[in-house]
């Protein structure tokens, strides 16, 4: 085993691989930009390097940095990480070259492996189904129907010309394809005046699973079950599970056999990934392998109860595999939450700024991989992978429930997260009944929010949760200030009933509270039903709250926003507007909150120098994300859009002076 | 036959039933379409439920000279007193439902009373205003109405707090009455405050301009800074009044209120290493520190639109009320300017008339240059932040978080001016002048002269930075009493402000000093 090994990344991947190195007396040396220079993963490291400036081209990418900081440290092997270096086969030759391990496969590997012609060869040449298609336009029905019976149905007919789906058909059996081609040749023609014709297997209801595997130097290759990563956005994975519903034990060892078939066709070893795509009726074809290991590793440690990066380790040091095909075991079922710095509600905008406040996660069956703490600062230079929740449990539905309970007390402030957009997506029906698909979030969720409404039983809890701390601050308050009240005529009545009336976006609930603020049993009606509620002594700096509702414990995240209180709970975020009945009864009159006319220009709010425009014409951007920095006063102060639209036209120009109110940005809204 | 005293009770009921109908029916519908409450209904808000009592429900006008208008029980306004979760406050609330809730003679007198009653218990004055002014049919009489309610703000300010809620048309004199109270509050689209209205202004300068545009809350709140506060409906502002009744002694000779929010005083925030940027020219949000420190991390912030350069508000350590003031590096990089420098200023002396001690929280450039800024009386205004600060004897703290330079250092609260404990981060830099704009003065002649003068200034600028710009120097003449670990703030703190509790300071006698207004 190494005694030293340099680890060439950052974030949660870093302190996830320092973990394992600890375990085994490896001693760890990080490296980091400027802007790193206070991270976490340089502290967690046994030493740490400076590589350069924040953007990743001119330190994290630089191969010649890292392999003299892994020189200069002794160490013996650099491990990649995923991102940055970890696919990169240059790389790895010149890790090697200097007599140092790269801890992934060799580079010729990663180089044909990368390459997406070669790689699909190799998958042919070990059997592995690829999708088939043709990429010649034909316009001959009988090369078609001939074609098509090779590539096997349902096929998809796309048209050479055009886009936008125009004349695109899908086919389901033989008997249809005449008619459909002849309809879709009928479009395209008279759209473009062009009628050829693509053609190319259609998967229905993608799925995407993959395999992952380990193999040794010395020709052992094992698979480790799969994982599904259906749940995509823009590409991204955002929740991972392992196993997949959609794979059988049959299924399983059919292609776990099958990824490790490619693998060794490779000469493949270190941990890996080999990417399929499956149809709803469980075809599946090889995608591409991922030569290193993926951000969603954890949830198969956690069923199989392995270390890869420990595997990893130790197959680069030379050593054999320890276990063979017949001691892994799927046991319960790992589902996987990434949670990131953007903005589900604005197309996935990444967001930035210092982390103020954060709690970390505890619990049985949680396992928590992060790279913040309170204090990190999330820069634009890198990834917004944050940290990855994961959970287990005997069963799918176990797994999902611990998952939701860690993430309703899991609190990041100061950067906006997914976190209550992947709460959401593991409340779904959908998700819950694991009809997944790679077209999940875009047909069940738009703008970052369920396409349904939440569940009125959860939303009652949330206004339970707000009404009570409400209540019990207000109390709280009038006791505190009860020595500078008048003495004459002390009453000592207190009411037995509270009511009040909360408003959460467009649903209104009626709230009786009945309890003593000396006792923590209370009575709690929420439209009616009735609720019995222990409270814990509030501290109203928290923004966790744990609340035992009839005999349960349930966790909210919470916030007083002056007058009203935020609530999240089970990916469901509502301001709720809690109003005394007097109150709610006066509320009619108020006026109806005007919509500010739309504020198509951005104007400079201060004198300064512009010193960069981070966007330009045509660009599509959103309210509050920073288009021109300004320096001002030998300050740099971003100026955000104040509106969602897309860029007009871009007044200013680097280097030039502006005055206050002078037009920076004008847009289309 | 019926007995006299049941007779006057029927007379009575129907009397109140008049009296509590105000301008009619009609009239408040007319009033809850324009989204405004009726002034019974704001008094029901504001004040803790059943606890309002009226006086001079009965009290009616001498209709002045022209007979023309009839006699209103009340006159157009309900006075009165109530509680706020349990203290007593005096309110008067006009009624724009009776004559448009016109000031005549009765309507003054009424305000007077409960203003009189206010002051002589020691409790809080609050006035919702919703009037059209002077009734003129009342010729000078309402002016002298005006006049005497103007002398009474003035009697009772620095002695009970006053807060005004502007919650209709406010034009004229009448605006004078809240432009000298402590709080003005505005709603959004029904309000407004001129001094000359637009149809005066149309005749005078041929200007076209809408009321809001002229004098509505936005304006107010954001430009010219006469209201404090703007909120988009009745309801939101009276909720806000209650708030900040709630950080606020109710007289001067009451501490303020300690509030227990359980928020333990050791509570430290790792973050706050963090805060201040490592590149001295980057820029970062006070409020992330303010929220951090602040018993529940709640904060009543005052003026939060106008002059947005300098933060004042009301929040609690350790339970104690205190009035924080901050500079923002996040906006124009938390330079001290006119607005900015009055907007202090005024917030410091109220919250020294009021037992609030001062925490200042300090990263100021210096004063803005230019001049706009010098034309405008940079010089005099400025002069009234180091005049409050000076002239100020509650507990006063400061903590220099990075940049104390120039003047702007003495002004902030400075040991020189009489702050009792004066912290700094270590990420502070405390000197006359900026390291480059030093350097380039102290080494003009080394600089011109070397063979690669941006070299040299570059270097220089290092030397002094680490020679000057540092907490360490007034450390070691005592001006600064410890450099602190920043995520130690809230805990030193409070166990400051424990040690002060009992500051007492005994200034010379004399009538009242001359603030260069």
């Amino acid at each position: 085993m190494f005694e030293k090994i340099l680890i060439a990344n950052r974030g949660e991947i870093a302190i996830r691989i320092i973990r394992t190195c600890r375990k085994l007396n490896v001693k760890t040396v990080a490296v980091y930009s400027d802007i790193d220079a206070r991270s976490l993963h340089v502290r967690e490291a046994d030493e740490a390097v400076h590589i350069g400036p924040s953007p990743s081209p001119s330190s994290y990418l630089v191969h010649e940095k890292i392999i003299n900081a892994a020189l200069a440290k002794g160490c013996q092997a650099v491990h990649p990480g995923y991102g940055f270096l970890s696919e990169n086969a240059a790389f790895a030759a010149a890790v090697v070259k200097v007599g140092l391990v790269f801890i992934g496969p060799s580079s010729q590997v990663i180089a044909e492996l990368g390459d997406k012609i070669s790689a699909k060869n190799i998958a042919m040449k070990a059997g592995v189904p690829v999708v088939l298609g043709h990429n010649l336009p034909i316009v001959d029905i009988e090369e078609i129907r001939s074609l098509a019976a090779e590539i096997g149905y349902p096929i998809l007919l796309k048209p050479a010309a055009g886009g936008g789906g125009r004349g695109m058909r899908m086919v389901a059996t033989p008997s249809d394809l005449e008619s459909a081609l002849q309809s879709a040749q009928d479009e395209t023609r008279k759209a473009f005046g062009d009628d050829r014709i693509f053609l190319e297997r259609f998967i229905v209801s993608p799925r995407h699973i993959e395999i992952q595997i380990i193999a040794d130097q010395h020709g052992n290759v094992i698979s480790l079950g799969e994982r599904e990563c259906s749940i995509q956005r823009r590409y991204q994975k955002v929740i991972e599970e392992s196993p997949s519903l959609a794979v059988d034990a049959t299924l399983r060892s059919r292609m776990g056999e099958m990824a490790c078939a490619l693998a060794r066709e490779a000469g493949y070893s270190n941990a890996g990934t080999v990417e399929f795509i499956m149809d709803d009726r469980k075809n599946f074809f090889f995608m591409e392998m991922n030569t290193r290991l993926q951000v969603e590793h954890p949830v198969t440690e956690m069923v199989t109860s392995l270390d890869l990066v420990e595997l990893q380790l130790r197959v680069a040091a030379g050593e054999p595999l320890p276990i063979s095909q017949e001691d892994v075991s799927i046991k319960g079922w790992s589902i996987e939450a990434r949670i990131c710095a953007e903005d589900s509600a604005r197309n996935f905008l990444p967001s930035t700024g210092l982390i103020t406040r954060y709690s970390n996660l505890r619990g049985r069956n949680i396992r928590l991989d992060s790279g913040v703490e309170a204090g990190s600062f999330i820069s634009v230079y890198y990834d917004s992978l944050l940290s990855k929740v994961i959970s287990w449990g005997e069963t799918r539905e176990k797994a999902r429930t611990t998952l939701i309970n860690a993430l309703n007390r899991y609190h990041v402030e100061g950067v906006t997260t997914n976190l209550d957009f992947a709460n959401s997506i593991l409340n779904h029906p959908a998700f819950i009944k694991g009809e997944l698909s790679t077209g999940f979030i875009d047909e069940c969720f738009e703008d970052g929010e369920a396409k349904i409404d939440p569940p009125m039983g959860q939303l009652e809890a949330m206004v339970l949760a707000s009404t009570t701390v409400y209540h019990n601050r207000k109390n709280l308050v009038r006791e505190s200030l009860k020595p500078m009240a008048a003495k004459v005529g002390l009453s000592h009545k207190s009411a037995q009933l509270y009511r009040y009336v909360v408003k959460g976006n467009k649903n209104i609930f009626d709230v009786e509270l009945q309890g003593q603020l000396s006792s923590p049993d209370w009575r709690v009606r929420v439209n009616g039903t009735e609720h019995a509620v222990v409270v814990p002594v509030f501290e109203f700096y928290r923004r966790r709250l744990k609340l035992s509702i009839d005999g349960v414990d349930q966790y909210f995240r919470l916030q007083y926003r002056q007058n009203f209180i935020w609530c999240a709970h089970c990916g469901i975020s509502r301001i709720l507007e809690i109003y005394t009945p007097r109150e709610w009864e006066l509320a009619q009159y108020m006026p109806k909150e005007k919509k500010g006319a739309s504020v198509n220009v951005l104007l400079s709010p201060l004198p300064g120098m512009v010193v960069s425009i981070l966007v330009n014409k045509g660009d599509r951007v959103y309210r509050g994300q920073d288009l021109v920095v300004i320096e001002s006063m030998k300050m740099e102060c971003g100026v955000s859009s104040p509106c969602d639209g897309v860029v007009e036209n871009v007044a200013a120009t680097i280097g030039k002076a502006v005055e206050t109110d002078e037009v920076l940005i004008t847009f289309t809204t | 036959m019926q007995r006299p005293e049941q007779d006057n009770l029927t007379k009575l009921e129907s009397m109140k039933e008049e009296a509590f109908l105000g301008g009619g029916a009609k009239r408040i519908e007319a009033q809850h379409r324009k989204g405004k409450l009726t002034a019974r209904e704001r008094i029901d808000l504001l004040l803790d439920e059943g606890s309002f009592e009226e006086f001079d429900l009965l009290m009616t006008g001498r209709a002045g000279q022209s007979s023309g208008i009839g006699e209103f029980p009340g006159d157009g306004v309900i006075t009165g007193h109530g509680t706020i979760d349990g203290r007593e406050v005096f309110i008067f609330s006009q009624d724009f439902t009776i004559v448009g809730g016109a000031l005549g003679e009765a309507h003054a007198q009424k305000i007077c009373k409960v203003m009189d009653h206010a002051v002589r218990v020691g409790a809080p004055i609050i006035g919702l205003n919703d009037s059209g002014g002077a009734r003129i049919q009342e010729g000078v009489e309402s002016l002298a109405a005006y006049g005497e309610i103007f002398h009474r703000n003035v009697q009772a300010s620095g002695v009970v707090p006053q807060i005004s809620c502007v919650m209709g048309p406010c034009a004229g004199g009448a605006v004078y009455s809240p432009a000298i109270t402590d709080f003005t509050f505005m709603v959004e689209n029904t309000s407004y405050m001129f001094v000359t209205g637009p149809n005066v202004v149309k005749t005078v300068t041929h200007q076209d301009i809408t009321a809001e545009e002229l004098g509505g809350a936005m304006v107010h709140s954001k430009k010219s800074g006469v209201a404090h506060f703007a909120f988009p409906n009745d309801i939101l502002c009276l909720r806000e009044v209650r708030r900040l009744i709630n950080y606020l002694p109710s007289n001067n000779r009451q501490q303020a209120p300690i509030l227990d929010l359980r928020d333990p005083a050791e509570r430290t925030d790792p973050a706050l290493d963090y805060l201040v940027p490592a590149n001295p020219n980057q820029t970062y949000d006070m409020k992330i520190l303010i929220t951090s420190i602040l018993d529940g991390a709640e904060f009543l912030e005052i003026h939060p639109h106008f002059a947005r350069n300098i933060i004042v508000g009301f929040g609690r350590l350790g339970g104690q009320t205190i009035g924080l003031i901050a500079n923002q590096p996040a906006v124009l990089a938390g330079v001290l300017d006119v607005q900015s420098s009055e907007k202090a200023a005024r917030f410091v002396r109220f919250c020294d008339a009021f037992n609030i001690p001062l925490v200042c929280l300090e990263d100021v450039p210096g004063f803005m240059p230019g001049p706009e800024q010098e034309h405008g009386g940079i010089i005099r205004h400025g002069a009234k932040l180091l005049y409050a600060f000076s002239e100020a004897t509650v507990p006063r703290i400061t903590v220099i978080i990075r940049k104390a330079y120039g003047g702007a250092y003495d002004v902030m609260n400075s040991k020189h001016i009489g702050c009792d404990m004066n912290f700094a981060w270590p990420a502070a830099e405390i000197a006359v002048l900026g390291p480059k704009g030093a350097a380039q003065i102290i080494y003009r002649k080394e600089i011109e002269e070397a063979d690669n003068p941006e070299e040299m200034l570059a270097r220089k600028t290092e030397e002094y930075r680490i020679t000057y710009a540092n907490p360490f120097m007034a450390a070691k003449r005592g001006f600064i009493d410890d450099v602190i670990n920043p995520r130690d703030t809230r805990h030193r703190l409070i166990r400051s402000l424990q040690f002060l509790e009992n500051k007492r300071t005994v200034r010379p006698q004399r009538k009242h000093g001359n603030i260069p207004l």
